[in-house]
């Protein structure tokens, strides 16, 4: 997949993977024994999840220190 | 090298040390096991033998655990002479680094308790501003910009306070916290307007109960409607509320599940309850009996019968091993409270500055107030967007704790080194709160100043 790209829900993203197409899509995210639903864009075929170093590092990072206690 | 965890390995023996409630004298003292109940016996040579209650019923003695790796504090006030619990500052041979800085800015106070470790009613001089800033470099050398709590006497008597926050903030105090009973927060929104402008993080309230016989026993005035009103007021200006019980045997502890209820009434504005099993401090004619007492692990069952397993007790874990516990939820559309998993504890021994690192980030972000304003309505976003979970992990959290006092006849000297609430002395040492509030049973002080 190429990560230059910006993410939008009109760029025809690649599966870098099989190389089939990506789609918007309920993802499983899990932390620390949490499970939750995400909206993602992820491969039609294989099921691989696009998570850009924007998201890991922002959003997703968020996540997690909402879920690690005392 | 070989560490030793010191922690670990006095949690699973049996023998400590403790004081002698009449002469203050250390003593040796021994945690015993009779059926389900665990006790403190300890002797004095001099005053005889002693019997506490310390533990009675599930979850049991043995299982609530969370062994830490002793780390120091980064600077140290006091040598170590004594021993523990008579050279506090802190000294070299304290476990824990602070969590939560206390610092009590007026004896003053416009309730007169029953239960009280405040000296409320007494006129002393109030530190000034300079004092108070020395106070907080004094906790910036000892321990960072840790958590701080405004306390007293009752803090909101001091017209200055906002400037007292905002003198904290300043000084890079992220999370500062008012320690209050609520009158003045209830009478003057202005004043919560100031002092969230100031940048005051949260209200921690003293709140006893849903009933107003309850205030009228335990504080001699109905108070409930005032307690509705200082929540209602620090919602309008998005400050966290905390609701703090004292629970009294006999008296409230009926009305936990009914406290938990109403918190979840007022939620997201009210973050948590954090429960407060009595202690005995100050002048006490007759020793307390087991049935003046409250255990943890019966707070816990409490906590499960009283809101019809609303919450299990499977969902409460020991925070500062037997001083505490707590449990995190993320309250659901249909009223019910999903558990945030917790494996980040109790899976073997951790660092207790990492430790109390991990308090004080959950403590800022949890009882900080929820900016509901910023809430999006749900259908200008995918219901299952990162931004809505996060803002539902955020807004919709709530927290349930309680934090066990030790008093002269329950002191175990073992926990106290392990403390991580710490009171600033007008000299500007850091005292263990437990150490800092102990009195003998005729009232006299280790630390406090007699009055």
């Amino acid at each position: 997949m190429n990560n230059n790209q910006k993410q939008t829900s009109k760029t025809p993203w690649k599966c870098g993977k099989c190389g089939g197409e990506l789609q918007r899509g309920a993802v499983k995210a899990s932390y620390l024994g949490n499970d939750f639903v995400v909206e993602e864009l992820k491969c039609l075929s294989c099921g691989l999840v696009l998570i850009t170093e924007d998201l890991a590092l922002g959003k997703m990072f968020e996540v997690e220190q909402s879920l690690e206690d005392k | 090298m070989e560490t030793r965890d010191e922690c670990l390995i006095s949690t699973t023996e049996s023998f400590t040390e403790s004081l002698c409630p009449e002469c203050l004298q250390r003593i040796p003292a021994q945690r015993v096991v009779q059926e389900d109940a665990v006790y403190m016996v300890k002797h004095c040579p001099e005053h005889g033998d002693y019997q506490t209650l310390l533990w009675r019923g599930s979850p049991q003695w043995e299982s609530w655990l969370r062994p830490t790796i002793p780390t120091p504090p980064i600077e140290c006030f006091t040598q170590v002479e004594r021993g523990c619990p008579f050279d506090c500052g802190l000294c070299r041979e304290h476990y824990k680094t602070t969590c939560t800085a206390l610092l009590e800015i007026t004896q003053r106070c416009n309730l007169n308790c029953r239960v009280c470790f405040a000296n409320a009613g007494t006129e002393l001089d109030e530190p000034s501003l300079a004092v108070i800033e020395g106070w907080y470099k004094k906790v910036l050398a000892a321990s960072g910009p840790v958590n701080i709590q405004l306390s007293g006497g009752e803090p909101t008597l001091r017209d200055d306070l906002p400037e007292i926050v905002e003198l904290g903030r300043g000084l890079g105090f992220n999370f500062i916290q008012l320690n209050t009973n609520g009158l003045r927060l209830a009478e003057d929104p202005v004043l919560v307007s100031r002092l969230k402008k100031a940048g005051l993080s949260s209200v921690f309230l003293q709140f006893d109960g849903t009933e107003d016989s309850i205030y009228q026993t335990i504080r001699g005035r109905k108070l409930l409607g005032l307690k509705a009103k200082a929540i209602e007021n620090c919602a309008q200006q998005e400050m966290g509320v905390v609701l703090v019980p004292t629970l009294i045997p006999g008296i409230n502890t009926h009305n936990i599940g009914g406290i938990l209820k109403f918190a979840l009434e007022k939620h997201p504005a009210v973050r948590g309850v954090h429960f407060q099993p009595v202690s005995y401090f100050g002048r006490i004619l007759k020793e307390p009996l087991d049935s003046d007492r409250i255990t943890l692990p019966e707070v816990i069952q409490a906590i499960e019968e009283q809101t019809d397993g609303l919450i299990k007790v499977g969902n409460l874990k020991p925070h500062n091993g037997r001083c505490s516990f707590s449990g995190n939820f993320i309250r659901q559309r249909d009223g019910s409270l999903k558990p945030i998993v917790n494996n980040s504890c109790c899976n073997g021994p951790e660092r207790a500055d990492e430790l109390a690192r991990k308090t004080r980030t959950f403590v800022a972000r949890q009882w900080s107030g929820a900016e509901t304003l910023k809430i999006q309505p749900l259908s200008t976003q995918p219901s299952n967007s990162w931004d809505n979970l996060i803002q539902q992990l955020k807004i919709y959290a709530f927290s349930i704790s309680g934090m066990a006092f030790q008093d002269v006849w329950n002191l175990d000297i073992e926990r106290l080194k392990n403390c991580c609430i710490h009171v600033v002395s007008p000299e500007g040492k850091l005292i263990p709160f437990c150490a800092y509030n102990l009195t003998d049973k005729f009232g006299h002080s280790i630390y406090r100043r007699e009055r």
